[in-house]
């Protein structure tokens, strides 16, 4: 295939080329009848004769084929000048134009096809030319201008006769003859070189109307992908809203939850202690009160934001702290808590996640575990952050994971962490986090 | 046409002369080159740096031949000597400079000095392309012994038609008594002749319609069958006039010249006494007659328009070398002041070699009356089919006013066919 349109493409040029070849040839074999001519009748005593019939004077001879010549080799330069520049494709044709009506001229108007030749040329450039029109009426007015019959009556132009009546009569129609053969010749060549030409236009536009069919495939292909594209998406969304639910059922249940324990296990020591040491209950309501307070805005804040209140206003480490203190005097329970890592620089869902393990994990010993003694450490081991959680409460045979304990999982399968839990005099808890530190800059 | 580098390198500028070798007037007289050497000397003394050049040994007969192909060859003299039969021609394919704008430019030429006639032979479509050099009108050449003979006074300069054919019928008799005449009234009187009595324009300017229908015409050729008639056919022939035994021949005034100068002419014409007067006057017509001029030109593609100029002004308007026409020439000087001059005069009466009571005015009216004829390429041609044509009717006893319009139609038709095969 592509070959094929390198040698379509290459067929008008090669006929261009025969086309310059052959006006060389015919302006070549009219300068030698005239020169010749002229230097005969020079040398045969016919000299008056001749100016006697002559319309105007002749060029001197050796002039003639040495004028043509350059003419026509200038014409040759300015035929193979490629220029896009539309004003420089104007001059270029109008130059054209000037040097063929001289060589045109010079040779008494006996040979007029060379213009063709400039007509071939603004037809190869047809595709992307302005103004083609305009060049081509100039040039076809120009031609049927350069008529001898039409020029002799108003201009002095000797006719090519006058030269040829030189020659023997039978030499003379020979010459003649061959004269409009070669005459011919150009103009068949100029036919071919334009069929051709409209033959490579025509497969373009064939080549251009396949490929448009293929776009319009393609486009069609594009839609229907993006059809799918919009399915998917609003599927995403549907997705996105559930998973958000979960997120909220477990914001809530971390919170409220959490805060409630702690109220119920506040207010179960109250009725114990409320006979025995009504000062000491007072001082347990404020606690709880405190309690269910934090809660309160632990609430408000999920509700705004969906992050531990603690975490907001202060670093994970003091939060942790305030937390269990909190936790400590609302439950009487004893937590003992170490921590040998560092727990500044993670980002916020990290920070998060610990908080949320830490509290959940509290919330479990003292709810299901009947807990009176928490320990929980938090260590970290390269890049990866543990989190140790064990109290002495019931335990439990099997363990059941409730809300707590999934959503638990949820959040570190999140972030790429794992749970374990087990008992063993207690329940036993623990966490393992890899840290993106290489975010942690930001 | 080429940029002259003489003017840079401080050599002369050398301007060439077309001439050739023998008399314009086909009279050899030994001195061809003589008044074109004096006025190089000239020349090249008041311009100093510009030499004159010439070829010589040029045929008067093979010069317009050898012109030609110096044009051809683009190797054609700066300034050349025309005839009249080739001017129209050159100066139509643009051989010849224009010289219209030389001539106004130049405030040291005056066109009043020349004659008129002489001038307009080297016009063309309006524009001058030629000065005259030299000319010489048609005059009547007179057998003075036999009018003598015959108690005929030589008639006067405004003499008529009527005068001649008088004079004529007087003069044809039969000498010898052998039944037919032997001295006659007048040879060579042509139509052409006829015509220009009778104020026949024959052609337009432009030479695309003739004017044979004309009564002056038709009254030309009534009076050369009358003239004729008296020579009851015999063909009287320019031997029978050189044998004293014709009144009348015209001729142009540089053969008359060459009567005496010549060696051979003196035995030739020994046996009468001859003079000069105008040619009469037609019914319609005045006493003119034609003028042959000798021209010079510019080639139009010279590089030294200037000095060429020059040179031209000097040969054909200036009178140091127009006077010299008279001494080694045939012809008669185109500037009237030399024409009539006493210098003038006395060299023909030198020449003459006696008092002939030659009128310098008689010349000089003839040179400045003469016929102007139009100027176009196939003239020639045309003159010989009107030959054809009042030779035809002539000879024919048709209405001469038919004849005249069918041979009117016939050169015509001549002319335009001549026009469109150009």
């Amino acid at each position: 295939m592509r070959e094929k349109d390198m040698n379509d493409n290459q067929a008008p040029k090669m006929v261009f080329l025969g086309m310059l070849n052959l006006n060389f040839i015919i302006i070549l074999y009219m300068t030698i009848i005239i020169t010749v001519s002229l230097f005969g009748y020079a040398q045969e005593s016919t000299a008056l004769t001749f100016l006697q019939q002559v319309r105007s004077m002749p060029i001197v001879p050796w002039k003639i084929p040495v004028v043509v010549l350059l003419l026509f080799g200038s014409l040759f330069l300015f035929l193979f000048i490629q220029t896009e520049n539309n004003l420089l494709v104007f001059v270029k044709i109008g130059m054209e134009i000037v040097v063929s009506l001289s060589i045109i001229y010079l040779l008494n108007f006996s040979y007029t096809g060379i213009l063709f030749l400039i007509l071939a040329d603004i037809t190869r450039r047809l595709p992307n030319m302005k103004g083609k029109f305009t060049a081509i009426g100039i040039i076809c007015a120009v031609y049927l201008l350069t008529d001898y019959n039409l020029f002799s009556g108003r201009y002095h132009i000797t006719s090519l006769d006058t030269y040829l009546v030189y020659y023997r009569s039978d030499v003379r129609s020979i010459m003649l003859a061959l004269r409009n053969i070669l005459n011919s010749l150009n103009m068949l060549v100029f036919i071919i070189y334009t069929i051709l030409l409209m033959r490579i236009q025509m497969s373009e536009k064939e080549r251009i109307l396949q490929l448009n069919e293929k776009l319009n495939h393609a486009n069609e292909e594009l839609q229907q992908a993006n059809r799918r594209m919009e399915d998917y998406s609003r599927e995403s969304i549907k997705n996105a809203e559930t998973k958000e639910r979960n997120r909220l059922a477990r914001e809530i249940h971390d919170t409220l939850g959490h805060t409630l324990t702690g109220i119920i296990t506040g207010l179960d020591a109250c009725i114990t202690l409320i006979d025995m040491a009504p000062e000491a209950v007072k001082e347990q309501l404020k606690v709880i009160a405190d309690v269910a307070r934090n809660g309160m805005t632990d609430v408000r804040r999920s509700v705004k934001a969906l992050r531990p209140d603690a975490l907001e206003k202060m670093e994970l480490e003091k939060a942790l702290v305030q937390m269990m203190e909190e936790m400590k005097r609302a439950s009487n329970v004893e937590i003992e808590y170490c921590c040998t890592a560092s727990l500044t620089h993670f980002n916020k869902d990290e920070e998060e996640i610990i908080y949320r393990i830490v509290q959940e994990s509290i919330t479990n010993a003292i709810r299901h575990g009947k807990a009176s003694r928490i320990l929980i450490a938090i260590s970290m081991e390269y890049n990866i952050i543990n989190i140790w959680v064990k109290d002495n409460g019931i335990g439990c045979a099997h363990i059941e994971k409730g809300f707590g304990l999934h959503h638990m999982e949820e959040r570190l399968g999140m972030l790429h962490g794992s749970l374990n839990c087990f008992v063993d005099n207690g329940f036993v808890l623990e966490a393992s986090i890899p840290i993106r530190w290489g975010e942690e800059i930001n | 046409m080429w940029f002259d580098f003489s003017s840079l390198s401080g050599k002369d500028e050398v301007i060439t002369v077309g001439v050739f070798s023998d008399s314009y007037w086909e009279v050899q007289n030994g001195y061809s080159y003589q008044i074109l050497e004096d006025a190089i000397a000239l020349f090249e003394e008041e311009h100093p740096g510009v030499k004159v050049r010439y070829v010589s040994g040029i045929l008067k007969d093979d010069y317009p031949e050898w012109l030609s192909e110096q044009l051809i060859l683009g190797r054609a003299p700066d300034v050349f000597l025309l005839f009249g039969e080739n001017f129209s021609d050159l100066a139509e394919i643009g051989a010849l400079k224009n010289l219209s704008g030389l001539i106004e430019a130049d405030r040291d030429f005056s066109v009043e000095a020349f004659y008129p006639s002489a001038l307009a032979y080297g016009k063309y479509d309006e524009k001058q392309y030629a000065l005259p050099y030299e000319c010489a009108p048609k005059l009547m050449f007179v057998n003075k012994t036999i009018l003598d003979a015959e108690g005929i006074a030589i008639p006067e300069k405004d003499w008529t038609w009527d005068d001649f054919y008088e004079i004529c019928e007087a003069v044809t008799k039969d000498l010898d008594g052998n039944g037919t005449p032997d001295q006659f009234g007048a040879v060579g009187y042509t139509w052409s002749e006829a015509f220009d009595a009778n104020g026949v324009q024959l052609f337009d300017e432009q030479g695309s319609e003739c004017y044979l229908t004309g009564d002056g015409v038709r009254e030309a050729i009534l009076f050369m069958e009358r003239l004729e008639g008296l020579h009851d056919g015999y063909q009287v022939t320019g031997r029978d006039f050189d044998q004293g035994r014709v009144a009348f021949q015209p001729m142009l005034f540089s053969e008359y010249r060459a009567y005496k100068p010549y060696p051979l002419s003196i035995k030739k014409y020994s046996g009468f006494d001859w003079g000069c007067i105008s040619m009469p006057a037609g019914a319609s017509g005045d006493n003119r007659s034609q003028l042959d001029t000798l021209m010079l030109a510019m080639n139009e593609n010279t590089s030294h328009v200037h000095s060429s100029w020059e040179f031209m002004k000097l040969l054909s308007a200036d009178e140091r070398i127009q006077e010299e026409i008279f001494d080694y020439s045939e012809g008669v000087s185109v500037l009237k002041k030399v024409t009539e001059s006493d210098k003038a005069l006395k060299l023909l009466i030198d020449s003459s070699g006696e008092n002939s009571g030659f009128d310098l005015q008689t010349l000089s009216d003839a040179v400045d009356q003469a016929v102007v004829v139009p100027r176009f390429r196939d003239y020639e041609e045309a003159i010989s089919e009107v030959d054809k044509a009042v030779t035809d009717i002539m000879a024919g006893n048709a209405n001469i006013s038919t004849q005249q319009i069918i041979w009117n139609r016939q050169i015509n038709t001549f002319l335009k066919s001549k026009e469109e095969k150009r």
